[in-house]
């Protein structure tokens, strides 16, 4: 599987994100090394909690057991710990036995909505995160990808100099606030060199942290 | 970050080549055993064969296909009971080393002996049977091949050389272009592995498999070479060209079975690219074609000929035409040795800045695409220079430089 890169948006302190800025950004990939528009993505994200009858009990459940979906891998369901390091690629079947089971309920579900863009031996995605139920924008992520590549120590020198073009041509538009990158620890979980789709949904679960946690920070 | 170089050949998928040859040396040996001696009427085998009772005139009966079929099994269970015998060999040698060392403990080694023993011999019985059967059926021998039904099938074939083709015909093909790939990379490397061992045994660089030999006859035949010892297989080459005395070398005319010849050369940086190479005449040392593509691309466009669907290696793919033009009109006696060394430096393809602009990826004119630097200059590669630099010891170095395609030109 070819190596993918997810940022974040990170706005100024003290600005919102919107959905001006999202456009604004879709504009300048648009624009950005004749890009060509490619399709639609889509992929889910959910926070569960333990489903216990006792509610005073000190948990000693994971707090941060998230469940996600991608598009490219329908079959699957990927559920992820971030605290311990451990993701598991289930069977998207899981999901009925979960709710059979009734151990973990849904807390929050969100869904990352992106547009795809191919340009050359690159494609850029600009995902919009959006609630289950509900239109407001909650943040903006893109994602780059280099298609010759599956190596992700390989792919590192390429994707770097691609994301410092991007960000020359990001300067030029002067939104306030500007794209992160979360250092998603792949060796932490213990996955190998190959880029995966457990990659992705470790830095897309990545990606999300940090951006309710700078969500938090702005109050 | 080692690089390593690997050339490796599919496995076919072709059922035939799954056996293995050291397989059917076995029962090239059970048939000749059975013709050499008074062979005494077979017993029943121990599997119940699929053909009918009366195995002499009934495979006549039936149609070909079946009979291909048929065939096919009793390889599979001739294979059977080959492992059975290479396990039953293993457990005899034990029984003796058990017997030996505890000459004490009264009859039970040798009982156990004594059972093994007769296991093997009926393994070894059923084996000849079997082999009587194929040899009937004219899967052994050649003299069927000329029989051709209005079906134009043939019978399975075990070759001379001990490789197994479900159909005669495929063999012939696979020497030509029509081929898939998959057979002439396969069939190309076996040949030129096999005539190597036999004629430059003193070269033995470590190019065979890193596990007993026995355990990877199944086809496919893989070889990693790292990185010093690299140097010392490209410095065979010169030695392979310059044998005997003439500076060029045929493999094919050096007398063995012409059906296999050298014709197309796979080699794979690990992460980086993959590369084909298809040598014509098949053979000869004059490379033909080359194409790069993507570690992880299949598919039928795979060849020396295709193209890549990535714009970086379709890039490079053009420009290594104009090099192999240059290698043989320039480089002829050492055209495919300088190709292989010009090839050779693009493993920092995708970490070498380029040498004029120092950045890694520029803009492409006409397309405005992103692209590493896919140029590197091919005049400084003769054999001479590759020559001398291999003899400085300083492999580590890789001094040629790289350039964008618009960065090249203005250089010029």
């Amino acid at each position: 599987m070819t190596v993918k890169w997810i940022l974040h948006w990170t706005p100024t302190p003290g600005s919102v994100v919107n959905s001006q800025i999202l456009s604004e950004i879709s504009q300048c990939v648009e624009s950005f090394v004749n890009a060509v528009k490619d399709g639609r993505w889509k992929a889910t994200l959910t926070f569960y909690r333990p489903n216990l009858r006792d509610q005073s009990i000190p948990s000693e459940f994971p707090r941060d057991f998230l469940g996600i979906s991608l598009l490219e891998q329908p079959n699957k369901y990927y559920f992820i710990i971030r605290g311990n390091k451990i993701i598991l690629e289930a069977d998207s079947t899981i999901l009925t036995i979960m709710e059979k089971l009734q151990s973990y309920k849904s807390k929050v579900a969100l869904n990352f909505e992106g547009v795809q863009y191919k340009m050359g031996d690159f494609q850029m995605k600009v995902v919009k995160v959006v609630p289950n139920q509900g239109e407001s924008l909650r943040g903006i992520l893109i994602e780059i990808e280099y298609l010759p590549i599956s190596s992700i120590e390989k792919a590192k020198p390429i994707m770097e100099e691609f994301l410092e073009v991007w960000r020359e041509v990001m300067s030029k538009k002067s939104l306030p606030g500007h794209f992160t990158q979360t250092e998603p620890h792949f060796a932490d979980y213990k996955l190998p060199d190959n880029y995966t789709s457990q990659h992705t949904a470790i830095q897309y679960a990545a990606a999300l942290a940090q951006l309710i946690q700078s969500a938090q920070l702005r109050g | 970050m080692a690089h390593y170089a690997q050339s490796k050949v599919y496995e076919s998928t072709n059922e035939g080549s799954k056996f293995s040859l050291l397989g059917c040396e076995a029962l090239k040996t059970a048939q000749m055993q059975q013709q050499s001696q008074q062979a005494p009427p077979p017993h029943s085998t121990s599997t119940p064969p699929p053909a009918p009772p009366s195995s002499t005139g009934g495979s006549a009966a039936e149609a070909p296909p079946k009979q291909v079929a048929l065939a096919m099994d009793k390889l599979g269970e001739a294979e059977r009971i080959i492992a059975d015998i290479r396990i039953g060999a293993d457990r005899v040698l034990e029984a003796l080393f058990v017997a030996a060392s505890q000459p004490r403990h009264g009859t039970k080694p040798l009982q156990l002996f004594l059972k093994e023993d007769a296991c093997m011999r009926r393994y070894l019985q059923d084996l000849r049977s079997l082999g009587k059967e194929l040899e009937e059926s004219g899967v052994l021998s050649e003299s069927v091949r000329s029989r051709k039904d209005f079906w134009g099938l043939h019978m399975p074939l075990v070759c001379p050389d001990g490789a197994m083709v479900a159909y005669a015909w495929k063999r012939q093909l696979a020497g030509q272009a029509g081929a898939s790939a998959v057979d002439r990379t396969r069939l190309a490397l076996k040949a030129f592995t096999d005539q190597k061992r036999r004629f430059f045994p003193h070269l033995d660089y470590g190019l065979e498999t890193n596990e007993s030999a026995s355990k990877k006859r199944c086809g496919s035949v893989e070889s990693t070479v790292d990185p010093k010892e690299e140097s010392s297989i490209l410095k065979m080459l010169p030695d392979v060209l310059n044998y005997p005395s003439s500076n060029k070398l045929r493999l094919g005319s050096l007398g063995t079975v012409a059906t296999e010849k050298v014709a197309v050369i796979e080699m794979l940086v690990p992460s980086t690219f993959r590369v084909v190479i298809s040598l014509h005449p098949a053979g000869s040392t004059d490379p033909d074609a080359v194409a790069f593509f993507a570690p992880e691309e299949s598919g039928s466009y795979v060849h020396a000929r295709g193209f890549s669907v990535h714009h970086v290696f379709r890039h490079i793919t053009d420009y290594a035409a104009t090099a192999l033009q240059y290698f043989l009109g320039n480089q002829v006696e050492s055209s495919l040795y300088c190709l292989l060394h010009w090839i050779c430096s693009y493993q920092t393809l995708f970490s070498r800045p380029c040498s004029k602009c120092s950045r890694l990826l520029a803009a492409d004119k006409q397309s405005a695409f992103l692209l590493p630097p896919v140029l590197r200059p091919y005049w400084q590669f003769s054999l001479s220079k590759i020559l001398s630099t291999i003899s400085s010891k300083d492999h580590t170095s890789d001094i040629t430089p790289a350039y964008h395609v618009g960065c090249f030109s203005e250089e010029l």
